[in-house]
């Protein structure tokens, strides 16, 4: 859906983003981590023009996107930041309705939109709409930041550390209503980090970048069982490197026969989560039930560990 | 150890004395030792300085010495700003009424160019009852919609007196008598130099500044013409202005016709402009460059074109320092403006040089009042517009 073809761009003679090639499937979250100066944001910037690339091209559904105005290519496309960049003399509402009025919709589906994003973003309309950024809180600033960037309903949404700016609580939360949102919503989402647990955690495919160069680009378990090289070893960092894993697996997937004591389980948490409750109950075993609540088996210590070592 | 503790600081707060209440009473009292008014024989005469009693019937000086008192009283110990500003707003009355009524009470019946006018005591004790209010509305925290009543409550109050007549026999009122018309002609004149030059330069510095915001390399040498135009001396300039205007004056058709001359209006409309672009190019590019770095960059990544992320984001966002910027200016040309008088421009000036060339006291505070007065009411709205500009952005 997007293509990224011999993508550079030189700043001053140096190759911020280096000859870069990549494709994203659409409906998917792809994650680029690296550290600061890696070259990420610009790379980026560069799908929605607010850079403009040194050589190389950006398809978007096969159109290549310097053939397009460049305010029009933004309006079609969601941009969230860190930092939200809300606009602090317009109300919630005025804000999240930026491209619909844009795109000059009428009145009625503006508002109704506005109403929708505010719902499925847990923002009470009738308390919030009217009210101007500067009085709310970081992690509800935060989600009008994302739910303006989806207002026009964009095929593909952009974000540059959309997290960066919430402590780690809030964080967390965000990400998991994010994935709940874009597996709803199906957007493409192109999404921008340092952290390789946020990575990891929301990234269908990731992306390393360092001094520029697209390092690795794979799915986010290949990444933890595969590293291409030191650098995305060092970036996942050896000790966590087990855990991540098991941040990706569920529950489920390790499922026994049989039954255990104590308190169950629920197979869609994560295999890092089972891991977690076990470990803090001194439990070898616990029951698990799926969303219904009916027993499906158990799952245990071993059947745990034999998902953290890395695959052959 | 509490209650000790306490009961110590419980005294101490009833029997703190107001230190700045201090300095009030200090100039209140003070004044009582200067003279209150002064009758000369004719307006260029010198004059006798007549203290508050010798200059005011016994029940007038009785009067304001009560009033005085008990505005003492309250700004040395009372701490609740709504009774500072009563007795302080008192105060002024009592002052203002009594230069009106020593006025009727000199003017002597023989001798119509006696004049009478307020002398050094009036004034220090109107300096001390207007601290006492100014620092009670201060205390007070009056909201801009508040401060604006405050102002137009106070003109109208001074209107009032003028058309009441009370201060009819005063020195200064028999200056304005004199000239009417033509005191409202410069008035128009005087305004239309300060207004006028300054609408010139929002309409030029906006547009200038917008572009040094945008383009960098124009910034920097824009900003320092403009800082070394500020430099020179406001006669200096007008003196420069001359000899350029006058040549357009002579050898440009029609320039002429629609008023440029080396001398008057023209040159000193064109100073004032240039002493008025630089506060508002520098406070535009300011402004725009104090919007915050991610609000534009979600502007730009939102699909804001150019022209809408400067009118709906830019520049909303930079309008309280904008308006600052009009109102350095603005308070800057109204003074200036009586400079102008010097060159033939007009204003309030005529009178001040006027009065110097005289050595008439009273035609000279003519000129002078009135520029004071319209910067003050000038500075107190533009400050309250600014207020209600900012709200909602922090």
């Amino acid at each position: 859906m997007i293509e990224l073809s011999h993508l550079t761009k030189v700043y001053n003679d140096t190759a911020v983003v280096n000859d870069v090639n990549m494709e994203i499937e659409a409906g998917t979250i792809t994650v680029i981590v690296g550290t600061s100066g890696s070259g990420k944001s610009t790379l980026l910037r560069m799908v929605n023009r607010l850079v403009e690339p040194t050589e190389g091209r950006v398809f978007l559904e096969g159109s290549d996107v310097s053939t397009m105005p460049p305010h029009e290519l933004r309006r079609s496309i969601g941009y969230a930041i860190q930092n939200h960049g809300l606009f602090p003399h317009w109300t919630v509402a005025r804000n999240i309705a930026t491209v619909p009025m844009l795109l000059g919709w009428d009145r009625r589906k503006v508002d109704a939109r506005v109403e929708e994003l505010m719902e499925l973003f847990q923002l009470d309309h009738g308390q919030f709409a009217n009210r101007y950024p500067h009085e709310l809180s970081g992690g509800q600033q935060q989600r009008v930041g994302v739910a303006r960037a989806m207002a026009a309903k964009p095929a593909l949404l952009l974000m540059d550390e959309p997290f960066g700016a919430l402590d780690p609580i809030i964080r967390s939360k965000a990400q998991t209503d994010l994935k709940a949102i874009q597996r709803r919503t199906g957007t493409t989402i192109l999404l921008v980090t340092h952290d390789m647990g946020e990575a990891v955690h929301l990234g269908d495919r990731i992306a390393v970048m360092d001094g520029g160069l697209l390092k690795q680009y794979a799915p986010a378990a290949d990444i933890l069982a595969r590293p291409a090289d030191a650098f995305v070893d060092d970036l996942i960092g050896s000790a966590d490197r087990p855990f991540r894993y098991l941040t990706l697996g569920k529950v489920r997937a390790a499922v026994e026969p049989g039954d255990a004591e104590g308190a169950p389980l629920a197979a869609d948490a994560s295999l890092y989560e089972g891991l977690g409750e076990l470990l803090w109950s001194g439990r070898d075993a616990a029951p698990v039930i799926d969303a219904a609540g009916a027993p499906v088996g158990r799952i245990s210590l071993q059947g745990i560990a034999g998902r953290a070592a890395r695959p052959k | 150890m509490t209650t000790l503790a306490d009961a110590g600081t419980g005294r101490a707060a009833t029997s703190r004395i107001d230190r700045f209440g201090v300095v009030i009473a200090i100039f209140l009292i003070g004044a009582l030792a200067l003279p209150f008014a002064t009758l000369r024989a004719t307006r260029i005469a010198s004059g006798t300085g007549l203290r508050l009693f010798e200059a005011l019937p016994v029940t007038v000086t009785a009067t304001v010495l009560v009033v005085l008192a008990a505005a003492i009283g309250v700004a040395l110990s009372s701490r609740r700003p709504a009774v500072r500003l009563a007795l302080g707003a008192l105060a002024l009355a009592a002052l203002a009424l009594a230069a009106g009524a020593a006025g009727a009470h000199l003017m002597p019946d023989d001798n119509p160019y006696a004049r009478i006018a307020p002398a050094s005591g009036f004034w220090v004790a109107l300096f001390g009852a207007s601290m006492l209010v100014t620092d009670a509305s201060v205390r007070l925290k009056l909201g801009p919609a508040g401060r604006i009543v405050a102002l137009a409550v106070t003109a109208a109050l001074i209107a009032g007196l003028f058309a009441s007549g009370a201060w009819s026999h005063l020195s200064i009122v028999a200056e304005y008598r004199n000239r009417a018309d033509v005191f409202w002609r410069e008035a128009i004149n005087h305004v239309i130099l300060a207004a006028g030059s300054l609408a010139a330069a929002i309409a030029i510095g906006l547009p200038l500044g917008i572009l040094a915001y945008e383009v960098r390399a124009v910034r920097d040498p824009l900003i320092n013409v403009l800082n070394i135009v500020q430099t020179i001396p406001s006669m200096a300039l007008f003196g420069i202005l001359i000899a350029p205007l006058g040549w357009i004056a002579m050898n440009v058709p029609g320039a002429h016709a629609i008023g440029i001359r080396g001398i008057g209006m023209a040159p000193a409309f064109l100073a004032l402009f240039l002493y008025s672009l630089l506060p508002m190019v520098a406070n535009t590019v300011v402004g725009l460059n104090g919007v915050s770095r991610a609000v534009v960059d979600a502007a730009r990544g939102m699909g804001l074109t150019g022209r809408q992320r400067l009118f709906q984001v830019e520049m909303p966002l930079a309008l309280p320092v904008l308006l600052t910027g009009i109102r350095i200016a603005l308070v800057q040309n109204i003074g200036l403006a009586t400079v102008a008088a010097l060159i033939g421009g007009g204003g309030f000036g005529v009178f001040l040089f006027q009065g110097l060339g005289q050595t008439a006291t009273d035609l000279i505070l003519l000129g002078a009042l009135p520029p004071v007065a319209l910067a003050f009411a000038a500075a107190v709205v533009l400050d309250a517009v600014i207020e209600i500009s900012g709200r909602g952005k922090a």
